[in-house]
């Protein structure tokens, strides 16, 4: 999410510091006011702090690692103002230290993850967690959605941010001058990698953090409370849930959620939930499908878990569950369902973003429509397990040819050596390797 | 951060783009999480011992001024980033190049640590913005209902930003290269910018040494003691439980450095000894590299 120089306009990025310059000012004097003197170790440990949190790698499931910015987790124990501060001169040491960020876009940077990401953690977790007691489980949950929420709500400007370059700074033949994606481009680019990725992670490990804190050393969450946050009520017994009752309750939350989106979009009539005639629905047919995908799932899924090598055990059973109830989305009505051409998104917007348009030619699929061109699953009159049979069969075989080309190109890299070497000198000062010792062990 | 997406990808650079990389890989020859980790804190304490390595040796740059380098970086980055032509971006590359040269930066390594670093990623993200930006097109490559049509601006727009980003990083690179860490806080003290940032910013840079030699402790001693294989949800568990405990020293430690800084007549006031002289040299390239770049921004208009 770091921001490199040249990505933005120098106007863009200079700009922006109307809005982060003052937010350092008031933070400053806001965090002078509260912790006086003791402020400057206190700070500098905490940037410290959040750069060495920064650098954690943390598992994900599936075989990859991801790291965290920690600035929700020191908005809580510190208050917002102090978090600006930590983060902003972690981002300044990462910039101009170790290449990390650009040094004209330090601005843009800190404003979206120095500034505007510990305090939309910070008002997620105060409003989620109400007045619940300190040390409740709520504290701990609603600090994990918080910290999700606010890295997202950074990446959104990220997004913003890139997008509206080639709109303002595009020569006269159109050319791009800065990042080349325009809104529609970037916006989703930077949501979708950052909703289900980091900022998830980011959300587990501040979740995880402050419940560490709660067990461990609650005095760091009661000590400072009272300074800057005066009026939360006060310590309280750590109460916890059973699993099974977060688990269906966040579901419950969800399908209602989704049936009031859903009740939106029809426009208030139960009948059209989601814009769609779902009396058009032959249910007798929905009935076939299920069963069909059902009997598929129960097929495809032992298997893929038994034949797949251990490292892809998991992840492979999951895409291929994925895959087999993937074609669900048939059933509803009216609308083409998944992500449709540029006609259907012409239908549904009314216009065609033009990029779109260049970019549907290219990738054109073999098996476009997401269905094997045959008559037996694409007729006219096929029915809808057909149709269903062969979306998951383009299912199956577009994740085998993804992951194929993923390996192939994680292969070449590999095989490629193409890594920078210390010259002889830095050589010598090189630490001791610490995984030689103790290869093949641990996680 | 896990994604290939637009922005995140530098994030993943700095691996690619520290000096080193410590050799350990697991059997099958993937890099668990625990040894990237380790990785990516040996290369930072790597990478800052050889650049203040590099800082101390005598060369054009390291013996200007600071404020001067600070000045004349700017400068740079500045008309690197208001300038829309191709040849001034090379031309801005061969003078830090020549640069690199005259402040005996190893040539090899400043080339391929930037090339191979942030602007490659940049390279990748911008492959596609080829195909989407409207435009006449260059060609039309047609392979059934395949069209291979990359347009014109698009290719332009991704020559110009690739250059553009290859620049301000390899002036980024030669200016922490060439100039102690502590002379570069100095120097922004010269920007005006408030004495207490200046303070904050220089103990943070001494503390996270400190944490980071801590971390690297508390990992290598799980690694060396872990011998089954564990569960993510317990990696995790393990990971946060650390970030806890790192974050209960820090409250401790800061306690403990206030408590020092009182006993040494801290009183909220910050007393720097006094800098550098600017020199008629420092002047001289200061003026000169400041000319050159509004020269490059002038005159680059014209060029394409």
């Amino acid at each position: 999410m770091h921001i490199p120089d040249g990505y933005l306009s120098p106007i863009v990025s200079i700009g922006l510091g109307a809005a982060t310059v003052p937010a350092w000012g008031i933070a400053s004097q806001k965090v002078k006011a509260i912790l006086n003197n003791r402020t400057i170790p206190l700070l500098a440990i905490f940037a410290a702090l959040s750069f060495t949190i920064m650098m954690f790698n943390i598992p994900v499931p599936g075989g990859t690692t991801a790291h965290g910015v920690g600035g929700t987790l020191i908005a809580i124990v510190l208050g917002p103002w102090a978090a600006v501060i930590a983060v902003s001169v972690a981002l300044v040491i990462q910039a101009l230290f170790f290449g990390d960020g650009g040094v004209l876009a330090i601005f843009a940077n800190c404003l979206n993850m120095g500034v505007l990401l510990p305090f939309v953690g910070y008002a997620v977790y105060r409003l989620l967690a109400g007045r619940a007691p300190l040390l409740s489980s709520r504290r701990a949950v609603a600090a994990g959605v918080a910290a999700y929420v606010g890295i997202t709500v950074s990446a959104l400007a990220v997004g913003i941010e890139l997008g509206i370059q080639p709109l303002l700074f595009s020569d006269a033949s159109g050319r791009p001058l800065y990042s080349p994606y325009d809104l529609n481009a970037a916006i989703p680019a930077m949501l979708l990698a950052h909703a289900f990725g980091a900022s998830i992670v980011e959300g587990l490990i501040t979740y995880l953090g402050v419940a560490y804190l709660q067990k461990r050393h609650p005095a760091y969450l009661t000590s400072l409370r009272g300074v800057y946050a005066p009026g939360v009520t006060d310590d309280g017994a750590a109460s916890s849930r059973p699993y099974w009752q977060v688990l269906a309750a966040t579901t419950l939350a969800a399908v209602a959620v989704l049936f009031a989106v859903g009740l939106v979009l029809g426009g208030g009539n139960p009948g059209r939930l989601f814009g769609a005639d779902w009396s058009q629905v032959n249910w007798a047919d929905v009935g076939t499908m299920l069963l069909v995908t059902a009997v598929i799932a129960v097929v495809i899924v032992p298997l893929a878990y038994l034949a797949l090598p251990r490292r892809l055990k998991r992840i492979g059973a999951a895409f291929a569950l994925v895959a087999d109830i993937a074609p669900l989305g048939l059933i509803a009505p009216g609308f083409a369902y998944g992500e449709g051409g540029s006609k259907d998104v012409q239908a549904a917007f009314g216009y065609i973003p033009q990029g779109l348009q260049h970019l549907s030619g290219i990738f054109s699929a073999p098996l476009s429509g997401y269905t094997i061109p045959l008559p037996f699953f694409s007729g006219a009159n096929a029915s809808l397990w057909h149709a269903a049979v062969g979306y998951q069969a383009t299912g199956i075989v577009g994740i085998l040819l993804c992951g194929g080309v993923i390996l192939a190109i994680a292969r070449l890299l590999r095989g490629g050596g193409t890594v920078p070497d210390l010259p002889e000198d830095a050589d010598a000062e090189r630490h001791p390797a610490p995984g030689d010792a103790a290869e093949g062990i641990g996680a | 951060m896990t994604s290939p997406a637009v922005p995140a990808a530098p994030d993943q650079a700095r691996v690619a783009a520290s000096p080193s990389r410590s050799g350990d890989r697991r059997r099958d020859g993937r890099v668990g999480w625990l040894e990237k980790t380790l990785g990516g804190i040996t290369a930072s304490i790597e990478h800052a011992i050889f650049t203040e390595q590099h800082a101390r040796t005598d060369g054009w740059l390291q013996r200007r001024d600071p404020r001067a380098k600070l000045g004349m970086f700017l400068a740079l980055v500045l008309a690197a980033s208001l300038t829309a032509s191709v040849a001034v971006l090379v031309g801005l590359y061969a003078l830090t190049l020549g640069a690199a040269r005259a402040s005996r930066v190893p040539f090899s390594f400043f080339v391929k640590r930037v090339w191979l670093g942030i602007p490659f990623f940049a390279g990748i993200v911008v492959i596609p913005a080829i195909f989407m930006v409207p435009g006449p097109r260059l060609f039309d490559f047609a392979i059934g209902s395949l069209h291979l049509a990359p347009s014109a601006p698009g290719a332009g727009g991704a020559v110009l930003f690739v250059a553009r980003v290859g620049v301000s990083v390899s002036l980024a690179v030669l200016l922490v290269m060439t100039t102690p860490w502590a002379d570069i806080l100095k120097s922004l003290r010269s920007l005006r910018v408030p004495q207490v940032f200046v303070l904050v910013l220089s103990m943070t840079y001494r503390y996270i040494f400190l944490f980071l030699h801590t971390a690297n402790g508390i990992l290598l001693a799980r690694k060396s003691r872990v011998v089954a294989r564990t569960t993510g949800g317990e990696q995790r568990r393990w990971i946060s439980g650390t970030m806890g405990n790192l974050m209960s020293r820090a409250f401790k430690m800061s306690n403990d450095v206030y408590a020092a800084m009182l006993a040494r007549g801290f009183s909220g006031e910050m007393r720097a000894r006094a800098f550098h002289r600017m020199r008629t040299a420092d002047w001289a390239a200061l003026g000169g590299v400041a000319a050159i770049a509004a020269l490059a921004v002038l005159g680059g208009r014209t060029l394409p």
